[in-house]
């Protein structure tokens, strides 16, 4: 049986929009304006960048403002618009190395080279609702300023970069990569169409696109004992690298700083039997804006799925597939939609055979089992956006 | 010139790149080739132990090309904006064709000093916040 097109409906999906919008204004609250979202709400604009794939703070703001907050619709958006422009250049690895780090911190050494630096970080704050907030004023705004602003501009210190934690393990032998024999292609799932197994740059490109929340549970299960990654933070740090490209005459350009999250995870690799001494090693997480639990949670995941166990946080497709928030939002919301047609063929399926088992109990036959429904056909693996 | 060129511009504030851009056209007659535009750039990333490159994502990018004696000037800056990438195609391209005016080298070092700045007090936050561990006993 084949899809049947049908019309109808179309005063009511635009009544319905309307209504949408009626909502959103009817209240005559003051416009949010995009910088306020940028700024204010900075948090949730760089997790739609990273699940939008697309960095650009301002459209990720507005992409919110449209979705009216929904974080999900906001990624969707903000990755539907990536779609109609063309990508016309392609940058140098960004080096995070000589990031212009703004936090950074390491679980595993407590002096680390260069120090801990805690930056912005609400970790050490009491999580009781600030109810100040409320009233707040941009006086108060300007009072914080002035009070916080007290450096001594006269002694000023030239920024440096911050050595990698990880260094100190590599130096004394500690550290090593996971398998000389894994597929080292450097694949663009954008272009790309995934197929498993996925070579390792695929996995690293869906999960700095994939959604925080789905990652941090799978991550999450593997912590809790389905699977064998117990991570410690080598470092995490944050802040801004250049991004460089070569522009039309081949001359390298860089083209501004973009705000990034990185995550080195370390955990011990099960001893191969040729190898006498065990070692360590290095789960990664790098993604958009500022967004720890994604790129912790990333790192975890990425070494997760190079261990060869039967939890669903090592499977490399269970993974990248159910954390595609885009797909895994869509894919749901597209139950909404129309399946007349489909539910109507599985009643009458389900109506023919209870005819079928009411006209055998009659005759005394033993009743034949019912079909199987229609609508239990899972829909085939969706192409990317 | 003491900072990298288009470092200083992508990052300077734009007010002040947009004015000396101005005071620049008269001596200067600049012709689009190509309106500012938003593009993508792929960024590559690699992951620090394995070295295993990967696709990090786009940026949003706006690029821009110039005609300044006839000889060309690109504009490259992240995010939507087209004054930015017009007023670094129009320095790229005198830079490019060696004209060395002295206003431009003295914005560039202004800005370049500004932008320095900047980051050095960005810098000075960021330190305050570094942890000056104590062993429990000596409290």
């Amino acid at each position: 049986m084949g899809y049947v097109a049908i019309k109808g409906g179309e005063d009511a999906i635009e009544n319905a929009s309307r209504l949408t919008e009626y909502e959103r204004v009817n209240s005559r609250t003051k416009p949010l304006e995009i910088d306020q979202i940028r700024t204010q709400l900075g948090s949730l604009v760089d997790k739609i960048m990273g699940e939008g794939s697309l960095y650009a703070p301002e459209h990720a703001a507005l992409a919110l403002k449209q979705a009216q907050g929904c974080p999900l619709e906001g990624a969707f958006i903000l990755r539907a618009y990536r779609a109609t422009l063309n990508r016309s250049y392609s940058s140098d690895i960004v080096d995070t190395r000589s990031m212009r780090v703004v936090r950074r911190i390491s679980s595993a050494f407590r002096e680390a080279p260069g120090g801990q630096i805690l930056g912005p970080t609400r970790d050490y704050t009491v999580r009781m609702l600030n109810t100040d907030l409320a009233s707040e004023t941009k006086e108060d705004f300007e009072r914080f300023i002035s009070e916080f602003d007290f450096l001594d501009t006269d002694v000023l210190e030239e920024p440096k970069p911050f050595s990698k934690i990880m260094d100190i393990l590599m130096e004394q032998g500690m550290l090593h990569g996971v398998d000389e024999d894994e597929d080292r292609r450097v694949v663009d799932i954008t272009r790309e169409a995934v197929k498993f197994p996925a070579p390792r740059s695929a996995s690293l490109q869906m999960l700095a696109r994939a959604e925080t929340g789905g990652l941090c549970a799978l991550a999450y299960s593997s912590m809790r004992g389905f699977g064998s990654t117990h991570p410690t933070i080598g470092e995490l740090r944050v802040g801004k690298v250049k991004v460089v490209v070569s522009d039309r005459r081949g001359r390298k350009r860089c083209i501004g700083n973009i705000k990034v999250t990185e995550s080195e995870v370390i955990s011990k690799l099960k001893q191969k039997s040729r190898d006498p001494v065990p070692y360590m090693t290095l789960g990664y997480g790098l993604c958009f804006g500022h967004n720890e639990t994604k790129a912790i949670c990333m790192g975890i995941l990425d070494r997760a799925m190079r261990v060869k166990d039967e939890h669903p946080a090592n499977s490399q497709e269970f993974v990248l597939y159910h954390t595609e928030g885009v797909e895994s939002y869509g894919f749901t919301n597209h139950l909404k939609l129309p399946h007349y047609v489909t539910f109507q063929s599985g009643l009458d399926n389900l109506r023919k055979a209870m005819k079928r088992k009411q006209d055998a109990m009659k005759s005394g036959e033993k009743p034949l089992a019912v079909p199987a429904n229609a609508e239990d056909a899972v829909d085939p693996a969706p192409e990317l956006l | 010139m003491r900072y990298d060129t288009d470092y200083v511009l992508c990052e300077c504030p734009l007010d002040s790149l947009k004015g000396f851009v101005e005071s620049l056209e008269s001596d200067y007659p600049v012709r689009v080739v190509k309106d500012p535009d938003v593009c993508l750039t792929m960024v590559r990333a690699e992951d620090s132990l394995e070295k295993q490159e990967f696709y990090l994502g786009e940026v949003l990018t706006t690029e821009c090309e110039v005609e300044v004696n006839g000889e060309a000037g690109y504009g490259l800056c992240v995010g939507e904006e087209p004054v930015r990438g017009y007023c670094i195609a129009v320095i790229d391209a005198l830079i490019h064709q060696g004209i060395e005016d002295p206003r431009i080298l003295e914005f560039l070092n202004e800005q370049g000093d500004r932008v320095q700045r900047s980051e050095k007090e960005e810098y000075a936050r960021t330190l305050q916040t570094r942890v000056d561990f104590k062993l429990m006993e000596e409290e």
